[in-house]
């Protein structure tokens, strides 16, 4: 009994002892969702999805094109009105907020999305994309045991990313951006990861403004870049 | 090899098949709110901004973290919540100033003082927080400089522990950024290092001061043969005393501070022995001092007041920040007080930063939180966004909503009510007695009374309606000793009884709100005359406030189930009850020491059971003999026997409180220096409560609310932390938090719109503690975060028909969902161009039964829930019914609307881009026409030039949605004129109705067949109102 107690013990404390390296993590990430090879296929990704704000249904759908834009249209109430970022400009058109007409962003907001136009995630191939990442241990996420990870990207904001220790699911991510001087975090969460095209993509986001919930999401189908197009021209 | 294998997969097996085990998780969004309030904050510790960008500053607190703002504190946040929350020093290295350094255990050696754990290191500007140094044992930590010219070298004078001799003290010296230290200058086991400086010219020029002080639970020492100033020229390798000049005799604290403009410029506040505390300067680099200001503001108790700065530019300019604050512009020969005029200062200062690139900026850390000042502290404005208060009791009462009572180190004794419109600001805190306060607890019956006391049992009875104080502090009798009273006296209204009692060394009750007393005890301490010289207290510079009084009666509880039984724990390490309300006492202080708790050690709690008259718990605080243990222990005999209530994994800090909940007696909480602790069973497992509590906090004491089931704690140094309704807490057992999913049966829910209105704008500034959940949430259990399938809750009416649909959470333990009791928006018409109300407003249900649908991925589970009318609202059943029904006339109203629009929008958008396809001028004219009349139709219906948010449109939809928001979103029967108004809009809308069906008539069937004959396709037909199928 002993002798088979002692190898088990030494096993389990060098499992332990084992540090992961953030590579190690982000690897096994990206095999979760679907492995490298179908992701740099990803080309774009259309998601359709409802927010629930006092009961009333508010439509959101997202066109994002592969380092080339971003755009979202929200429906409220029998009003529409849309977000467009480009890598180099960004527009909003919000006529719920009072909003007339299409206005240009500042430049803080294009910068702060410009990591998050590369539709194939920030982790594949980071070090080429000029990221950073670093590890910094496991942490408890309301309850879920997760690896953080501080991604230093190359334009946008700082990002602390959780991964699910299980399951190697982004569930959540923390970034900060640089607003008028001053820093802004913005936490988002991620679930109900479902299989769309042999990669795994989150039907279920949270920010502080409530949860988009997807009831579509469809990856590579064409998208008519037209959209991305200058709305005050 | 392979049963190696074999074994090693199945203990995974193994370890998920184990029992859950309850921790803070399983509590999932039970998430605690901080009360606060800013309104008189906290002793602030240290002050750290960084040069370069000095929006940028770092609050050190004495029980509350750190703090950090990025824009010159118009707002804070903690960043240091999951450690020690006691902070001694604050170090930003100026090269790389995301490198912050934070020295644990506050180093002013007051009595309350809390103990750190060691040195903490950031290198991202606070995010993330690594322990470093091996510095755990100091205990305090007094200041931290790093190298200008070399991070790497880090020194941290550590003055050592407070109540105990320690190897563990002096300066210390790290040569690798922190990873490790070198114990560079060590006096004694009784003398240790307060405070360190470098020459920022040459830095392997160091100055350090030691510092021999001691605290015993009824004395204090200050200054011994191991104080000095000294002086290393090699970077801390070799050191010698530079006191020439100083005054012969014993050295106790002494503050030292550089000119930094001019480093050989040094000034010092000594303590010294007889009557020659003063500051002394030196220009020569320490190597002779001159005699100059000995100002009561200089001298004033060293061992407290710390802190000195000379101006970064002006080596002329010194500011000594202490009981007041003082400045001198001639390198401090003469002080004066700066301050004039912009208000009250807290007094007692412990920490400067001054701007070093405008020093005309400067922050003051007070015991009653941050000042800013922009004119070399001539005027100061307060800073009230830090809650960071230090309770040392907490107390409620049976208002409506109730009413949170504490005293505060410090701060005087404050009332609040738990919740308020708007949420409980720092303005609806009311204070009700000034001095340090303790024990603040309301009457049993009047309402309008509370008691509260400042140091040495100076209690009083304030009427809460205009703020009068009467003191009611029993006086000597015949025959009794002078009267030793608790710094910290328990004064206290009793569960069973309602009686007010007090205690010095004797109890004494009160059945008259204090009016008249009777001594209910015998002398209950030890009486040990050598703990009863605090005369002789303070070492070198007297200090006796009350502080060091020992021997005295610490806490009394009375029994809920019995009036007669009283128990009396004090200070000097006796435990006493009563089962005769007072005639005869028995003292078990010998029973629990065989439990393995030291003699003499404080009681620092007794909680005498609620179900059972037997068990009683009770906590012991011995950290005054060096022993920061926790103990925490029942007896079910009386107290003849004792179990310490240990748990498998160690509990951290010395105990201060063991409450017992009011329903479930398994169900215990106690809080200690490090934390609030959690058991469900009966105290064999404990876990540290972490939901959103910062999980240090120092936990002084614990209240549950009879009805509201409120967790209600007063921490030192956090204010008043509530998590609201326990209940969850109550009902978990190890059976339920196994399974998958758990739907916790719903209460019944009152209609009504919350306890308050909306208010308008909202206040700004300051600190807000929210309020509680205004409509009880629906919450149910999940043993681990859903990752995959949605989870949501539906609320369905007894025909089955879906009220609303919510979208509900997916964390691991209790979630909660709210209801907000009405059903699902109208559906609006599409097109419009302003945004409106109405299309989030329902109508409130009726009261009745309701099913809960509890959706997470393919299961679901549900639940009844019963709705009723709210008997002491606003309004009758009858009149809810009607402005349910008016309501839903207008909902209906607005949906038929919708439908007209969508009609005409659909036909419109199939005539558009078709109509020049008709070759047929005539047709082609009238398609127009037709198209052309439908816009002025839905012109009429709703608002659809968008001119500018202020600029009124108002159409039928936004005259329906008027009415419609003021009917179903008010709490009030629907007015005659509101009834009448629905009636005419429904006219209205018939009429708009008639007029496109007139014109869908006259033309849709001539046009659609104009297009068919020109064999124009536009698409699937559409059902036209008024024209039958066709198109």
């Amino acid at each position: 009994m002993k002798k088979v107690l002692l190898p088990l013990m030494l096993i389990f404390s060098a499992v332990t002892a084992m540090a992961q390296t953030a590579d190690e993590i982000i690897d096994k990430h990206i095999a979760a969702i679907g492995g490298k090879e179908k992701w740099l296929k990803v080309k774009s990704v259309q998601m359709e999805g409802t927010v629930n704000v006092m009961g009333r249904e508010v439509g959101v759908k997202v066109t994002n094109v592969h380092n080339i834009g971003s755009r979202q249209d929200i429906s409220v109430a029998g009003m529409t009105g849309y977000a467009i970022v480009t890598p180099t400009n960004g527009w909003q058109f919000m006529p719920f907020q009072g909003q007339t007409k299409p206005e240009p962003l500042p430049a803080d907001a294009v910068k702060a999305s410009l990591d998050d136009l590369d539709l194939q995630g920030n982790f594949i191939d980071y070090k080429a994309k000029g990221h950073t990442v670093e590890y910094l241990g496991t942490e408890d996420i309301e309850g879920t045991e997760c690896h953080k990870l501080k991604v230093t990207r190359k334009n946008s904001g700082d990002q602390t990313v959780f991964i699910d220790a299980e399951t190697f699911y982004v569930i959540r991510t923390s970034t900060k951006i640089n607003m008028n001087g001053q820093e802004i975090e913005t936490k988002t969460d991620m679930s109900d990861y479902r299989d769309v095209n042999g990669i795994k993509l989150a039907f279920s986001i949270t920010q502080p403004f409530g949860t988009v919930v997807m009831t579509s999401v469809k990856v590579n189908e064409s998208v008519d870049e037209k959209i991305f197009a200058d709305p005050t021209k | 090899m392979k049963k190696l294998l074999t074994a090693l997969l199945c203990v995974p097996a193994t370890l998920s098949m184990a029992q859950t085990k309850i921790n803070s998780a399983t509590f999932g969004m039970m998430e605690a709110r901080w009360l606060g309030p800013g309104t008189m904050s906290g002793r602030i510790t240290a002050i750290q901004g960084v040069n370069n960008e000095p929006k940028t500053i770092y609050i050190g607190t004495a029980g509350g973290g750190v703090w950090k703002t990025t824009n010159s504190g118009a707002s804070f946040k903690p960043i240091f919540d999951k450690y020690c929350q006691s902070i001694g020093a604050v170090a930003v290295d100026q090269k790389n100033p995301k490198v912050i350094f934070v020295g644990t255990g506050e180093s002013n050696m007051r009595n309350s003082v809390s103990i750190g754990n060691g040195l903490y290191k950031t290198t991202d500007a606070g995010d993330n927080w690594t322990k470093v140094g091996g510095l755990d044992s100091t205990e305090h930590i007094a200041e931290i400089v790093i190298n200008p010219k070399n991070s790497n070298e880090v020194y941290v004078a550590a003055p050592g522990p407070l109540w105990s001799d320690s190897k563990h003290r002096g300066l210390y010296k790290s040569e690798d950024g922190g990873k490790t230290f070198k114990q560079v200058l060590y006096i004694s086991e009784k003398a240790g290092a307060a405070d360190v400086a470098i020459d920022p010219e040459n830095p392997n020029v160091v100055y350090a001061t030691t510092w021999e002080f001691r605290r015993k639970p009824y004395s204090f020492n200050s200054g011994g043969p191991g104080g000095g100033i000294w002086k290393s020229l090699d970077g801390g390798k070799n050191w010698r005393r530079i006191q020439s000049g100083l005054p012969q005799g014993l050295i106790g604290r002494v503050a030292l501070a550089m000119a930094p403009s001019s480093p050989k410029n040094l000034v010092a506040i000594a303590e010294l022995e007889n009557n020659k505390t003063g500051l002394y300067i030196s220009d020569d680099g320490g190597e002779n001092w001159k005699a100059q200001s000995a100002s009561l503001n200089v001298v004033s108790r060293p061992f407290y007041f710390a802190c000195i700065e000379v101006d970064p530019k002006d080596p002329k300019r010194v500011y000594r920040p202490a009981f007041s604050f003082a400045y001198s512009v001639d390198g401090g020969y003469s002080f004066a007080e700066a301050s004039s005029e912009g208000g009250w200062v807290h007094s007692d200062h412990h920490a400067l930063w001054i701007n070093p690139n405008a020093t005309n900026e400067l922050w003051l850390g007070t015991d009653g939180g941050v000042y800013l000042s922009l004119d070399k502290g001539a005027t100061w404005s307060f800073k009230g966004n830090l809650p960071v208060g230090q309770f040392y009791h907490v107390a409620v009462d049976n208002a409506n909503p109730y009413r949170i009572y504490g005293g505060l180190q410090d701060n005087g004794s404050w009332v609040a009510p738990s919740a308020a419109p708007g949420g409980v600001s720092n303005a609806v805190w009311q204070d009700v007695y000034g001095g340090d306060g303790f024990w603040t607890v309301p009457d049993a019956k009047d309402p309008n009374i509370c008691f509260a006391e400042y140091q040495g049992g100076n209690m009083a009875r304030v009427n809460l309606t205009n703020g009068k104080a009467v003191a009611i502090q029993p006086q000597k009798g015949p025959g009794d000793e002078d009267l030793r009273w608790n710094w910290n006296t328990p004064l206290y209204v009793g569960t069973y009884t309602g009686a007010l009692y007090c205690g010095a060394q004797y109890v004494y009750r009160s059945t008259d709100q204090g009016r008249n007393w009777t001594r209910i005890s015998p002398d209950l301490t030890t009486n040990d005359k050598n703990k009863q010289k605090q005369e002789e207290s303070g070492g070198l510079s007297a200090d006796n406030t009350s502080a060091e009084n020992h021997c005295t009666v610490f806490t009394i509880a009375e029994s809920p189930v019995d009036g007669n039984m009283i128990w009396a724990g004090t200070d000097d390490g006796n435990l006493q009850y009563t089962l005769d309300g007072g005639k005869t006492w028995t003292n078990v202080a010998a029973n629990y020491a065989a439990a393995g708790i030291p003699a003499q050690t404080w009681v620092s709690s007794i909680e005498p059971s609620g179900f059972d008259k037997n068990v009683v718990y009770a906590t012991f605080d011995n950290h005054m003999y060096g022993d920061h243990k926790t103990y925490v222990a029942r007896s079910n005999d009386m107290g003849k026997t004792w179990t310490l209530l240990k748990g498998s994994e160690a509990m951290e800090g010395f105990a201060h409180k063991i409450k017992e909940d009011l329903k479930n007696k398994d169900l215990l909480f106690a809080g200690t220096e490090m934390g609030l602790y959690c058991s469900t069973n009966g105290g064999k497992e404990w876990f540290r409560m972490k939901n959103n509590i910062p999980w240090y906090a120092l936990v002084r004491d614990i209240a549950i609310h009879p009805t509201k089931h409120d967790l209600v704690l007063g921490t030192h140094g956090r204010g008043v932390i509530v998590v609201d309704d326990i209940s969850p807490i109550r009902n978990m057992t190890e059976d339920v938090a196994a399974k998958d999913i758990v739907l916790l049966k719903p209460e019944k829910l009152t209609l009504r719109d919350g306890q308050f209105g909306g208010g308008g704008f909202p206040g700004t500034g300051g600190w807000n503690g929210g309020n509680p959940p205004s409509i009880q949430p629906i919450k149910y259990y999940l043993k681990d975060r859903v990752s995959s399938g949605d989870v949501k809750v539906e609320i369905v009416d007894k025909d089955g028909k879906l009220v609303q649909s919510i979208p509900a959470t997916k964390r691991k333990g209790i979630n909660m969902v709210t209801w907000n009791l009405r059903g699902t928006p109208p559906k609006m018409a599409e097109g419009g161009v302003k945004l409106d109300f109405g299309a989030f407003t329902a109508p409130m249900v009726l009261p009745g039964e309701y099913t809960v649908k509890l959706v997470v991925g393919d299961k679901v589970v549900t639940e009844q829930i019963t709705v009723v009318h709210d008997e002491k609202g606003d309004m009758t059943l009858e009149e809810r019914k009607q402005q349910y029904d008016a309501a839903m006339k207008l909902f209906n109203m607005q949906e038929e609307l919708a439908a007209l629009v969508d009609t005409i929008s659909k036909t419109q958008e199939k005539l558009k881009g078709n109509i020049e396809k008709l070759q047929n001028k005539k047709n082609r004219q009238a398609a127009q026409e037709y198209y052309d009349k439908l816009e002025e139709l839905r012109g009429k219906l709703m608002a659809t030039k968008n001119k500018s948010m202020f600029a009124d449109e108002k159409r039928l939809k936004e005259e329906i949605s008027e009415v419609y928001t003021a009917v179903a979103g008010n709490e009030a029967a629907p007015s005659n004129m509101q009834i009448q108004r629905i009636d005419l809009l429904k006219q209205d809308l018939q009429k708009q109705d008639g007029a496109t069906k007139a014109v869908m008539q006259q033309y849709h069937q001539k046009v659609m067949q104009a297009f068919e004959k020109e064999k124009i396709y536009l698409g699937p037909k559409l059902k036209v109102s008024g024209a039958g199928t066709s198109g």
